[in-house]
């Protein structure tokens, strides 16, 4: 479990450009961090710096949960699938099964992947190829990966933005259950604000030139400030709109 | 025909190199590396014909050409490397060269053959101790590194996230794919270790949806090929190679026609819903 997590005057640049600026928060066990903002501000970056893929320039990722090594799960929106090498959804939750030598699953981790899939809802499509299951079905199986791996913190990167209402509440309620019972820490990215005020505990926004972690109400509750932050994405995308008046697809709740 | 010793030697040393190749080849379709096989068996060609003009074993030769060939690949990368035009320059350019060593080597119009078509009789005691030690030694990595290499190959994305090493798993598998090239030369030839290397495990997928069933189907495969390719080679005195791809080409479409089938049922019983 994570007992604590600590990011430091993040910076990370990604292609020449810097993206992610002075960026500090702290987050504990059970907590689910929304992050929200416009597009490009940096928030897949920020989940890519505490995954290790993406190195920062400047600042720390602290990551302690009392062990050698923190276990991080992370779900995508989206993953490349070979449709044509058809893995079963129970053989594809169990490549996240990674620790240990021997080329098969023990007794109890084979009972892991049984309860697991039983968690995530998954065992009904175990011996289905992932490519044929259906986008709700695909994301629990990437969740019911993930979580194999029994996660201190879980990333999700938009994992629910393709998927229908019904879908995207069942991922959701799955992954406050982990974080409840099992006290897995969540950082999920949304642009989905009611989804954020149904699950977030607190809310990181980030816009391109600042950033902000504070409860839920506070920034949900707070027009003005949402409407800084997506504007200054907006005034640099669309420079003649001084308005505030292109908001894409975000919709605020106030 | 197990009267004879050439026989004997071939069969087990077919069953080494088929078991090895079955295997081996479930990765490589994962992965998408067919080409990048194809490729390193035309290295493969270059090296053995440097061998030969060198005056050093072929097997050294294969095994330096494919090795070098597979640590460039891994350097390069992958990614770069799977572009038609790179992989129809690399593959030029080493058939270029092998046949430059051949000439330079003023080599016989038979061990040319051998190279591209392979050679099953002549395989002596020795050979058979050598392609154990190394069939051994890749199956053993194989299935030492087998969880980290199962995931890197069929969910590149989730290993990345779980810190796996990915860029290394990359090109230990390169290599390892390089020895196992260098040893399937020597008996399939350079042309043929495409078919023995991919063509049982793309047949696997059709009739099975689990991994280790792939594995288990390929190497099934792979090794009933090259067992029908020796007999029938030895009762028809035609070339052993054709039969293995024979035998290969008809587990691929028959798992074909399989799966047309099964997805015929399956649309059917759908529709009846």
């Amino acid at each position: 479990m994570l007992k604590k997590m600590k990011v430091s005057h993040l910076e990370v640049s990604f292609n020449g450009e810097r993206v992610l600026n002075d960026l500090s928060f702290q987050m504990s066990a059970g907590e689910m961090l929304a992050v929200i903002g416009p597009n490009g501000a940096g928030k897949s970056t920020l989940l890519k710096a505490i995954l290790g893929v993406l190195r920062p320039q400047h600042g720390t990722v602290l990551l302690d949960s009392g062990k050698k090594r923190t276990v991080i799960g992370y779900v995508p929106q989206s993953r490349a699938i070979d449709e044509e090498t058809p893995v079963s959804a129970r053989d594809f939750v169990s490549l996240g099964q990674v620790s240990g030598f021997l080329p098969w699953h023990s007794a109890s981790e084979r009972q892991t992947l049984k309860d697991i899939m039983a968690f995530t809802d998954t065992l009904c499509f175990a011996s289905k190829p992932v490519g044929r299951l259906s986008g709700g079905e695909r994301q629990r199986a990437f969740l019911a990966q993930a979580l194999v791996r029994r996660p201190d913190l879980l990333l999700l990167d938009e994992s629910t933005a393709s998927l229908d209402p019904e879908a995207q509440i069942r991922v959701m309620d799955l992954v406050r259950r982990a974080a409840r019972d099992w006290g897995v820490a969540v950082i999920f990215i949304s642009h989905d604000l009611h989804q954020v005020e149904m699950y977030a505990d607190r809310v990181l926004l980030m816009a391109r030139d600042f950033s902000l972690t504070g409860d839920q109400e506070t920034i949900l509750n707070d027009p003005a400030l949402l409407k800084k932050a997506y504007h200054s994405a907006e005034t640099r995308i669309y420079p003649e709109s001084g308005d505030g008046s292109r908001m894409g697809d975000v919709s605020f709740s106030s | 025909m197990f009267q004879y010793d050439f026989m004997q030697h071939a069969f087990i040393a077919g069953t080494l190199i088929g078991l090895m190749c079955g295997i081996t080849g479930v990765f490589v379709i994962a992965r998408n590396l067919s080409f990048v096989a194809h490729t390193l068996s035309h290295i493969g060609f270059a090296g053995a014909a440097f061998a030969a003009f060198a005056g050093i074993d072929p097997l050294a030769g294969l095994l330096l050409f494919t090795l070098t060939g597979a640590a460039g690949i891994g350097r390069l990368g992958v990614r770069m490397f799977r572009r038609d035009a790179s992989i129809s320059v690399v593959l030029s350019v080493a058939l270029g060269l092998g046949i430059l060593f051949l000439s330079l080597g003023n080599v016989q119009g038979n061990y040319s053959s051998t190279l591209l078509f392979g050679s099953v009789v002549g395989i002596s005691l020795q050979d058979i101790w050598l392609i154990v030690a190394i069939s051994s030694f890749v199956l053993f990595v194989l299935a030492a590194g087998y969880r980290w290499l199962k995931f890197d190959s069929f969910d590149q994305t989730g290993a990345q996230a779980a810190g796996l090493p990915i860029g290394l798993i990359s090109v230990a598998f390169l290599l390892l794919l390089a020895v196992a090239v260098s040893v399937t030369v020597q008996i399939v030839g350079a042309l043929l270790v495409f078919a023995l290397m991919t063509v049982p495990a793309a047949a696997a997928r059709f009739y099975t949806h689990s991994i280790s069933g792939m594995i288990l189907f390929s190497a099934l495969i792979a090794v009933l090929s090259v067992w029908f390719g020796l007999t029938a080679g030895y009762a028809t005195n035609a070339p052993v190679s054709f039969f293995i791809v024979l035998f290969n080409a008809a587990a691929y479409f028959s798992g074909m026609a399989f799966q047309m089938l099964l997805e015929r049922r399956r649309s059917a019983a759908d529709q009846s819903r």
